[in-house]
């Protein structure tokens, strides 16, 4: 999920160094090392190419306080998710150091520790506020954020608006000039007018499970809905989110998509836009590399980045989430724990994950990662990243309550019925939120 | 007074039976309780909450479940009446060769090596529709149009069933050869004595010694195709729009992604009818099967 597949902000790991040298005397008193001696901390971590630099570093830390870390599941996200889940129901929480993401945090009820008790108000406070608060349940700060922040930024290929023959044409049909799209409505305009199936296609999108849903909430936000009320009751089955549903609606009925787009996830939707057969595609800041390198991809060269397109209500879009570090109640040991997630999300650590592609959610990783940028010259880079510094500040993480992955379950092939003319979008999203509403009173919302 | 110990037989078979109660019968039982509760993976607290039939007559009204349930049932006698077809074939091809019948039983075989979820990646990139083979396959010969093969209701079906029986048409065509190779050459070359047809050889010599065959095959695929999951899951994941999903995707994704196991349970064990319909029906197939040839009742 979110992979990011080449190193795109890869630079001289010298200059990181010392970057991360001069902010790290500013860091005094957010600092959580100790002795641990003949500690060992069991860690069920996320497991993949784009992670094993940061795991790399554990090595630094187990030589720096004595403790030793036996990493006993890397998988995954939805293997690790569910071996989670098993290991809830078995009561086998004895593991100390887990993996986690604002998404799915709020599920593993009672599985994890308030940090918030084993962390330094500076340590909690160098980190993005809004990233903070992505990571808290209940008021307990179940996890810390590592650098693997998602949120999606538009994508486009910038020939096709260089192209004057393009441009006039444009204009006549929609009476506005044709540039990267600044609303949902312009980005709809163009992704009809830009589609030629099946050779070249106006755009994409995630067309099942969580990632469908995820898309339609945030398009439903921007539209000036909510998913649910204050109660918990559904609502997005509303005239905002009928309207947001009617742009995936419209997309796939004037075949601006492929076809097969409702059995697209994250990956179909890189390999897609790297063919160079699409002209737009929101997607995650881990796609930036790849799409631009010329070994892996087809518009290698010709990839602009802007900032999400907003919605009716002038809202952008902006759903996000975050990968972290979660310790168990079980743990034997968990200041040593403690340390070690302290570690994994310091600023060095997110330096070295950041230069990887993925976003910081440190303030001062932010600071040091852009002015690196800038200073390296790469107008790519750059504009990748000042898209993306925007974009996070649109950022909202989903509905907290622990049934959310369920509810998605419910939603999705409504949504997927409404797309493929099945059902009415209004019929659609109320028989999702009458599925939904039984799912709440289940658990007694 | 003399002490009662256990006899010689049970005693010997003791280990056995402990095993098969610890592996088989107690999470059976275990699972079965389950059904009967709300428990949910995250909440271990539901293991203890006694519901009753809830789930079942949940599940009784739930027309999601027994469209899967029906979805289910048609690939499974789609998919097995093809194997066999296919498989029967293929047997008596290899059956006629002269030279070469081990390699060919060999090559025979490849699929079945293969594991279900890379034939769902395969099938997968196939029929995918924008960069898969099948359609440019088909727009190089002047098809313009992107089928979506993963997308359209049967066309989806048609998709994974293609998949299924590419995978498992050799488990027919193995059974049905060492079926074949054992006929015995008397009743063959009487009844061409006799005069008759090779059609008539087939049907009326040759088919009655391959049934019994035929349906310990079809007994062993139904319980497999009744728990078809990994390609589905791959090609389609029971979507779009339900218009793929069969009993065990759905099992699992409410088992494990919803972490419902106690509902799951209950799908699972309204499903396991699916598979005792099937096998007992094939039973007694097989049985009348050896009743016509004069085997054992």
């Amino acid at each position: 999920m979110k992979t990011n597949r080449k190193a795109f902000l890869a630079g001289s790991a010298l200059g990181l160094l010392v970057l991360g040298a001069t902010s790290a005397t500013a860091l005094a008193a957010d600092e959580l090392m100790g002795d641990f001696t003949g500690v060992t901390l069991q860690a069920k971590l996320i497991g993949g190419n784009q992670y094993e630099p940061l795991y790399a570093r554990i090595t630094e830390w187990e030589q720096a306080t004595g403790g030793k870390v036996d990493i006993i599941s890397k998988k995954s996200h939805f293997e690790i998710d569910k071996e989670i889940k098993s290991d809830i129901a078995a009561g086998s929480t004895g593991w100390c150091v887990g993996y986690n993401h604002t998404s799915f945090a709020p599920q593993y009820t009672g599985l994890y520790v308030d940090l918030a008790e084993y962390l330094s108000k500076d340590t909690i406070d160098a980190f993005v506020p809004a990233m903070i608060g992505a990571s808290t349940v209940d008021g307990d700060l179940v996890m810390l954020p590592r650098a693997q922040f998602d949120v999606s930024a538009l994508y486009y290929k910038k020939s096709l608006y260089q192209d004057d023959a393009r441009k006039e044409a444009f204009k006549a049909e929609y009476g506005y000039d044709l540039a990267p799209p600044a609303t949902w409505a312009e980005f709809k305009d163009q992704a009809i007018f830009f589609a030629d199936p099946p050779n070249f296609y106006g755009t994409q999108y995630a067309g099942k499970e969580e990632a469908i849903v995820g898309r339609f909430y945030e398009l439903l936000v921007s539209e000036g809905g909510a998913m649910f009320d204050a109660d918990w009751k559904p609502t997005f089955n509303s005239e905002a989110g009928q309207r947001a549903l009617q742009l995936f609606v419209d997309l796939y009925a004037a075949k601006a998509v492929p076809s097969g787009v409702l059995s697209y996830v994250w990956d179909d939707l890189g390999s897609g836009f790297a063919s160079g057969s699409v002209a737009l595609n929101l997607d995650w800041p881990g796609w930036a590399g790849y799409f631009n390198d010329p070994k892996e991809s087809r518009v290698a060269g010709d990839v602009g980045v802007i900032v999400q397109p907003q919605g009716s209500s002038g809202k952008r879009t902006g759903w996000s989430g975050a990968h972290g570090f979660s310790i168990t109640e079980g743990c034997a040991n968990k200041e040593a724990a403690a340390s070690l997630v302290w570690f994994l999300t310091s600023h060095d650590s997110q330096l070295i994950e950041a230069k990887n592609g993925p976003l910081p959610t440190r303030k001062d990783v932010w600071t040091d990662l852009i002015a690196f940028v800038h200073d390296s010259g790469d107008d790519y880079r750059s504009e990748v990243l000042t898209a993306f510094q925007e974009a996070a500040q649109h950022a909202f993480p989903v509905p907290q309550f622990p049934e959310w992955v369920e509810s998605t379950n419910l939603i999705y092939p409504e949504l997927q019925a409404a797309i493929l003319g099945d059902k009415s979008t209004s019929q659609a999203l109320d028989d999702a939120a009458e599925r939904v509403a039984d799912m709440m009173a289940d658990y007694g919302y | 007074m003399k002490r009662k110990i256990l006899s010689p037989p049970v005693l010997l078979l003791l280990p056995a039976m402990i095993i098969i109660v610890a592996v088989i019968l107690l999470p059976l039982l275990l699972s079965l309780y389950t059904s009967f509760t709300p428990f949910k993976l995250t909440r271990p607290d539901t293991f203890y909450r006694f519901i009753g039939l809830r789930n079942y007559e949940r599940l009784f009204t739930d027309v999601y479940f027994w469209a899967a349930f029906g979805r289910t049932f048609v690939v499974l006698t789609i998919a097995l009446n093809v194997e066999m077809m296919l498989g029967l074939g293929l047997a008596l091809l290899v059956n006629r060769a002269i030279a070469g019948q081990r390699t060919l039983r060999t090559i025979m075989m490849f699929p079945m090596m293969f594991s279900p979820i890379l034939v769902g990646f395969q099938f997968k990139f196939l029929f995918n529709d924008n960069i898969g083979l099948v359609n440019n396959a088909l727009q190089s010969l002047g098809i313009a149009q992107a089928i979506p093969w993963l997308v359209d209701e049967y066309l989806a079906l048609f998709a994974i069933l293609t998949a299924e029986i590419w995978s498992s048409t050799s488990i027919f065509a193995i059974l049905i050869l060492a079926g074949l190779m054992a006929i015995p050459r008397d009743p063959i070359e009487a009844a061409k004595v006799d005069g008759c047809t090779v059609w008539q050889t087939f049907r009326h010599i040759t088919l009655p010694y391959l049934m019994p065959f035929m349906f310990i095959a079809m007994t062993i695929r139904s319980l497999d195709i009744a728990r078809a999951y990994d390609i589905v899951q791959i090609m389609t994941a029971g979507g779009p729009a339900r218009r793929t999903e069969l009993l065990w995707t759905l099992i699992s994704r409410t088992g494990y992604v919803d972490a419902n196991m106690g509902l799951a349970n209950a799908m699972a064990y309204i499903s396991i009818f699916l598979s005792i319909f099937f096998t007992w029906y094939f039973f007694r197939k097989l049985m009348a099967a050896r009743r016509y040839m004069g085997g054992a009742q």
